[in-house]
């Protein structure tokens, strides 16, 4: 999970090595934090939260593959 | 290139938009249109109506490629190919960037657990991308939203360097050709029901590809008009009977 998401955002972002991305993890559910460059923070949101939004479906789609759930929290 | 701009008038934009496309004798994709004022209905259709006005040129090829096209367009398919042939250059740049979104595609397939073969297909004016699915539909998620999650991330990811833009696609297990159906059909229920009634009907909000669908399915019912209320992701279509005139 968590390296799916590093994956997508170091994807759509000017300055991937900033990237950090660590993983809380539950018993049923994870919580993922994503950290990314002040600048590009714009860019893993979108407009009006499409991308996050975007990334939170892909990332329920792959985790309920696991039977588990997981949360994306963007971190300022 | 004819530059000259026209401005054009009519009930909705759609319906000025048409008019710009008989004009110049073009598809949609190939004008730069602007929209000068949004028409109304007035209230409840009666009164205070408003004609919708659009300013309408031909594009130059450049921004053609510039800007995401709105949609496949098998039609004008041949053309825009001898039109892009003078210019080899930006093709190859759109060879590879087809080979970037796979490769995107790819790589977020993989980590998702879903390492599924993506096969690409390729016009003048977009990629597609073909998963093949194993028909669990895990793909496509509830109405379409994982595909379209996915189709949003790899255009964002592929077209991050803005030159030779190209819209790109996902599919699996012919899903968009399914909803394309539906869809249809839907419009083609509503719009029974709005004949029938004399009322209007709203659609669930869409997204704007969903949309265009309905609207064209219903266009060349002259009884009916469909316009396209609200914002961003909770714009939904309205159907309504067409004023007599």
């Amino acid at each position: 999970m968590k390296d799916l998401v590093k994956y997508m955002a170091q994807a759509l972002v000017d300055n991937p090595d900033d990237v950090d991305v660590s993983e809380i993890i539950g018993e049923q559910t994870s919580v993922i934090e994503l950290r990314v460059a002040k600048e590009d923070l714009g860019k893993v949101i979108g407009k009006q939260g499409k991308t996050a939004k975007a990334m939170r479906t892909i990332l329920s789609a792959a985790s309920s593959k696991l039977h588990k759930r997981a949360v994306l929290e963007i971190i300022e | 290139m004819d530059t000259k701009t026209i401005e054009i008038e009519g009930k909705t934009i759609d319906d000025a938009i048409e008019k710009a496309c008989q004009e110049y004798d073009l598809p949609r994709e190939k004008l730069n249109i602007e929209i000068i004022s949004e028409g109304s209905s007035g209230f409840l259709g009666l009164v205070g109506s408003k004609k919708a006005c659009i300013r309408a040129s031909i594009m130059s090829i450049d921004l053609t490629m510039e800007s995401p096209p709105k949609e496949r367009m098998e039609s004008t398919f041949t053309a825009a190919q001898s039109e892009k042939a003078d210019v080899p250059r930006t093709e190859e740049i759109k060879e590879s960037l087809a080979a970037k979104a796979k490769e995107k595609l790819d790589g977020i397939l993989k980590r998702m657990g879903l390492d599924f073969p993506v096969h690409v297909e390729e016009t003048s004016e977009t990629i597609i991308l073909k998963i093949e699915g194993d028909g669990s539909g895990l793909l496509i998620g509830k109405g379409g939203q994982t595909l379209d999650a996915l189709q949003y991330i790899v255009n964002k990811a592929s077209n991050k360097n803005g030159k030779g833009r190209k819209r790109i696609i996902l599919d699996t297990e012919d899903y968009r050709k399914r909803r394309e159906k539906t869809l249809i059909a839907l419009a083609e229920k509503l719009g029974e029901k709005v004949k029938k009634t004399k009322k209007p009907v709203t659609v669930n909000p869409m997204n704007a590809h969903d949309r265009r669908i309905i609207h064209l399915a219903l266009q060349d019912d002259k009884q009916l008009t469909t316009k396209s209320r609200g914002e961003g992701a909770f714009r939904k279509i309205i159907i309504v009977p067409a004023r007599k005139s």
